[in-house]
């Protein structure tokens, strides 16, 4: 049972304007400062099963032989890769296993979330109250409304519900290359709290609802904070960590000395019928 | 030169020692209202790709001052740049443009005011900074990034209580990077050092100006320019989401510049340029 702090309260607060909305009283959420990375070493959708099969995913027969697909990918030796165009981000939910450090920033408007992981993250997650606007860009991130709630009615909000619309792919929920449907109608339903016992784990339980399945997926992730006061926040620029390039549509390999290489057995050289040298 | 008046010294060295229970009772009613996106403003009769100083075209035209060295380094890119390559253009493979460039802004950028931190929100490669307003020293064992590692200072220039101004020093940066698109480098020793005064136009609220300094071994005296940046009217704003890798055309192997076709194929990049080294497939084209 979710308890509102006072139904007037919360229709004066979306009523505030810009200028008297200065007045935030952040004591009235949880403390979610500093750095928070993912607590489990599992980097795979469902953090509490094993990787790529073993995670059991509810895919449809179709999704399901795409996956199939990209595993025989990967066990031929292409190294695991987001769908699509080298260094492209993998976007929501997958962006909520934080492969990289975390931060939550609670505004009285907003509740934004960075993590710098190929693309440098910034959910927006709204939480002024508002509707779905009529005109989104969609993004690999989506558009997200968000409302706090005081589920213990101890006058202080302890959980943020969002909900994540508008995306754009493609999009995939873990490196394994479980896929979600092109048609990008995915929505994703999250319930974000602190640990009862642990200030200083994040709960996080997350509902994808797509296509690509044949029921809506329920996971729970948890992010555990980091002890330091004033931690280090790593850049992460893809181009700089990739071993692979997209061309065409295959995937290869980069060595050390930068040289293009095959990913899998007997792959053939990407075509080079535009360099007039090379026809000669 | 502006009177700046640091409210209460005391305040803030209170402000400095607070628990973080206690640091978020965060008055933001003494803070400028920097809300909203921000965008470049575009000066009349510059045209082409911004340059550094948004006064003036890219290039030879912003009048930097290059020492000999870099002054070169500027003229090969250009060179380069005629005849299809890149050049000096380390941005163009997805490469964040790092300090100070970052600030020109290419892409929307949102301020976030907390107690302890100024969080810039930069739309673009990968361009955004956090910069620390909690009275930290340099830190001395931090691995450099392409946008540095920033310390601020809020200030209340005209006394009235608020703060008004975030001074900001950058430091701790590393390379490659570049003024702007032509090429115009700062030196590979990356001891730049960047310093900046951010603050509302008084006369025009939604109006915000950056007096940026650089000091950097390929300049031969310090340069200033001041970027002015204009706040989004729209009341419902539409935050777009750029991915470089998304649109972008080029690639590099071994150092070398190659675009895509539409298709995903291969393509030269300037005229006469050979196919990149495929000796490691058994039959590659020889």
């Amino acid at each position: 049972m979710h308890r509102w702090i006072s139904i007037a309260a919360y229709v004066s607060a979306l009523t505030i304007t810009v200028a008297s909305a200065h007045a935030f009283d952040a004591s009235v959420y949880p403390d979610l400062k500093g750095q928070w990375t993912r607590a489990t070493a599992q980097d795979s959708f469902d953090p509490t099963k094993p990787p790529g099969r073993g995670q059991q995913a509810p895919l449809t027969p179709e999704y399901q032989a795409i996956f199939e697909a990209n595993l025989r990918e990967r066990e031929a030796g292409v190294p695991p890769t987001w769908p699509g165009r080298t260094c492209l981000p993998p976007g929501m939910p997958a962006t909520m296993t934080a492969y990289q450090p975390m931060e939550i920033i609670v505004l009285p408007r907003i509740t934004y979330v960075r993590i710098d992981y190929i693309r440098e993250t910034r959910r927006r997650i709204f939480t002024d109250g508002r509707a779905w606007p009529k005109e989104v860009e969609p993004g690999f991130d989506g558009y997200s409304i968000g409302k706090w709630i005081d589920e213990d009615g101890d006058g202080k909000f302890d959980v943020l519900e969002a909900e994540t619309r508008s995306f754009s792919g493609p999009r995939a929920f873990d490196l394994s290359g479980i896929p979600l449907h092109e048609d990008n109608e995915t929505v994703i339903k999250e319930r974000i709290y602190l640990d009862k016992a642990d200030k200083n784990l994040l709960h996080n339980e997350m509902t994808v609802t797509d296509n690509a399945l044949t029921r809506p997926w329920t996971v729970k992730k948890s992010y555990r904070r980091s002890a330091q006061a004033r931690p280090e926040w790593p850049e992460y620029l893809c181009i700089e960590h990739t071993e692979t390039m997209r061309i065409g549509n295959e995937t290869y390999r980069l060595n050390k000395e930068g040289y293009l290489m095959p990913a899998k057995k007997g792959q053939k050289p990407p075509s080079v019928q535009y360099f007039p040298v090379a026809e000669r | 030169m502006p009177y700046r008046a640091l409210i209460a010294t005391g305040a803030l060295a209170a402000a400095l020692t607070l628990p973080l229970a206690a640091a978020q009772a965060f008055d933001e009613s003494k803070y400028p209202d920097w809300s909203g996106a921000w965008r470049r403003i575009a000066v009349p009769g510059v045209t082409g790709q911004p340059g550094y100083d948004q006064t003036k075209r890219l290039g030879r035209a912003q009048q930097a001052p290059l020492t000999a060295a870099a002054t070169a380094i500027m003229e090969a890119s250009i060179a380069d740049q005629a005849k299809g390559g890149q050049g000096n253009y380390p941005t163009y493979t997805c490469l964040s443009p790092g300090m100070p460039r970052i600030m020109t802004p290419y892409g929307m950028m949102e301020m976030l005011i907390t107690p302890d931190t100024t969080h810039v929100l930069l739309e673009h490669v990968h361009d955004s900074r956090r910069i620390y307003t909690d009275g930290r020293d340099w830190p001395t064992n931090v691995a450099p990034t392409l946008q540095g590692y920033s310390i601020g200072k809020w200030l209340d220039t005209d006394g009235d209580g608020r703060y008004d101004t975030l001074e900001v020093e950058t430091r701790n940066m590393r390379g490659p990077r570049a003024f702007d698109a032509s090429g115009m480098p700062l030196h590979s020793d990356n001891k730049t050092i960047v310093k900046e005064r951010i603050h509302l136009d008084p006369s025009n609220p939604n109006v915000m100006l950056n007096e940026i300094t650089t000091i950097d071994s390929s300049l031969t005296r310090p340069w200033t320019v001041t970027k002015r940046y204009g706040r989004d009217p729209k009341e419902e704003l539409v935050w777009t989401e750029e991915n470089c890798a998304e649109g972008n055309g080029h690639v590099e192997i071994r150092g070398q510049g190659y675009f895509l076709s539409a298709e995903g194929d291969l393509m030269p990049s300037r005229k006469g340029q050979e196919p990149p080294d495929l000796r490691y497939f058994s039959d590659a084209p020889k």
